[in-house]
């Protein structure tokens, strides 16, 4: 499926396009399949997002909704079926690098990890450390780059992998996985994450169990038991 | 109590106290990449592969110990698609010391070997430094510093998290291969200076004492080189002035110091 290309004539620039034309949509799954060993945690979701369009993921613990987003990224192998980031399967490792890097992923599981790493090493891994401090003075947690992750509560945490990917998507990433990205802010802080991620003009794929960041979003689908069923 | 001038002027001291200088530089680090893999036992399997090298060096007649050096390349190498899961390599090691202890065993009595002989060459001596293992420990000395300054940002983002690093495109397959590659050759070289069940001294205990007080990867590799320096010369001298063996010396000064380091509350530390 292809769409006019509405992006602004700098993201267009810096992605190769230089005259309007008609691009690929942001994502597309076609009987996209993930196990975990005998499990079928994603069964056979089919799912078109045209850029710049988001789309609210709901469903209960367990229905595969992290599997999803995670196999966009190739985080899970268990995976069967097309997955397509602007008009592009990945198919090998050169190719699976470039979609992780053209794709802002904000995980769920946004654990302090092994090892200590500082706030300002976080958001210089997406690559664009200048528009990831924007974001974070922003989301005002600039002032806690020096401190390691580990140091941090989990607003804060999510504050700077939003930020992260904020600095992606101004860099030109044109597609958002974000997993639970208000789960640990109080309701101050999701109205905040809602409204920023609503704001996007990437498309956006948010799994959520927040009412107010799936309001926000143009469409809303239910996963349950690994389907996919679109709700609005 | 012994003269130190006096010791120091003989060439096995100063060769081994230059080894052990030299190993105090890429040791500490190799243990930094350790304690991050969450890959402690990594020491005891390629103890274990070590042995096995050294049989097959008995077999053959090549060298024992650059037998035990290469297959501890090759094991650690081949180890790489093992770290894709959390758990993976870490599992991992208990089975590779098995299978490496009973294959070392057949080829040791298929040698009609005497496997005390083979065994005897684990427990290394410091004082037993020969020249080629102080340019085995040199070149270490030379590449692991210059790995970690060439790749700085990727090991940073590779030891807190593999997922983030994949997605921040670091290379984490090839990544991982050197790590394993270089932990490997060095737990191998440092076999020589202290032997396999002492080991630690020269990669772990900088590494956790550095975990102590270092906040963020740069720091916590220069707290390791200072640790290790610390360590290993101190206890060395140590026990060249009490008469003591230098091995458990070394490895009791670090101990003690690691823990000292651990009893101070987090509070007292200066990060």
């Amino acid at each position: 499926m292809e769409y006019a290309d509405v992006r602004s004539p700098h993201v267009r620039a810096r992605t190769g396009a230089t005259t309007p034309a008609v691009i690929a949509a942001a994502l597309r799954l076609s009987a996209v399949r993930c196990r975990h060993g005998r499990l079928i945690a994603v069964d056979g979701v089919d799912l078109t997002l045209a850029p710049g369009e988001h789309l609210a993921i709901t469903g209960t613990n367990g229905s595969g909704k992290s599997t999803l987003l995670r196999a966009v990224l190739g985080l899970h192998r268990e995976t069967t079926g097309v997955i397509e980031v602007a008009g592009r399967q990945a198919r090998g490792t050169a190719d699976w690098r470039r979609r992780r890097a053209e794709v802002a992923w904000i995980p769920q599981r946004q654990g302090a990890g092994r090892f200590p790493l500082l706030v300002k090493e976080l958001l210089d891994s997406g690559g664009h450390l200048d528009e990831a401090i924007a974001a974070a003075e922003r989301l005002g947690v600039a002032g806690l780059l020096d401190r390691t992750l580990g140091t941090l509560s989990g607003g804060q945490l999510q504050r700077a992998y939003l930020a992260r990917a904020l600095g992606q998507v101004a860099a030109g990433a044109e597609l958002v996985l974000a997993d639970e990205p208000t789960a640990a802010l109080d309701f101050a802080g999701q109205e905040q994450v809602a409204e920023v991620l609503a704001g996007l003009a990437a498309a956006v794929v948010v799994v959520t169990h927040d009412r107010v960041v799936a309001a926000a979003c143009g469409r809303v689908a239910e996963m349950a038991a690994g389907r996919l069923r679109e709700v609005r | 109590m012994n003269s130190l001038g006096v010791l120091l002027d003989l060439p096995s001291v100063r060769l081994a106290l230059l080894a052990l200088v030299l190993g105090s530089v890429a040791l500490p680090i190799v243990g930094v990449f350790i304690v991050g893999l969450d890959i402690m036992p990594v020491r005891f399997a390629m103890m274990h592969v070590a042995l096995l090298g050294i049989a097959i060096g008995l077999l053959t007649g090549l060298d024992p110990l650059l037998c035990a050096l290469v297959l501890c390349a090759v094991t650690g190498g081949s180890l790489t698609p093992l770290a894709r899961s959390g758990t993976g390599l870490s599992g991992a090691m208990g089975l590779l010391m098995t299978l490496a202890i009973a294959a070392a065993l057949l080829v040791l009595s298929i040698s009609g070997v005497n496997a005390n002989g083979a065994f005897e060459l684990l427990w290394g001596s410091i004082l037993a430094t020969r020249p080629g293992d102080v340019v085995a420990l040199g070149l270490l000395a030379v590449l692991v510093p210059l790995l970690y300054g060439l790749r700085r940002r990727d090991l940073g983002l590779l030891l807190h998290d593999r997922e983030l690093a994949l997605c921040s495109g670091v290379a984490v397959e090839r990544l991982t291969l050197i790590l394993l590659v270089v932990i490997a050759v060095a737990i191998a070289s440092a076999i020589r200076l202290t032997g396999a069940l002492l080991v630690d001294a020269l990669t772990l205990l900088p590494a956790l004492a550095a975990r102590r007080v270092g906040r963020s990867l740069p720091s916590m590799i220069r707290w390791s080189v200072l640790f290790g320096l610390a360590f290993n010369v101190g206890g060395f001298l140590l026990a060249l002035l009490f008469d003591l063996p230098p091995g458990p010396t070394l490895v009791l000064v670090g101990g003690a110091c690691t823990l000292l380091l651990h009893s101070i509350p987090e509070r007292g530390l200066t990060r």
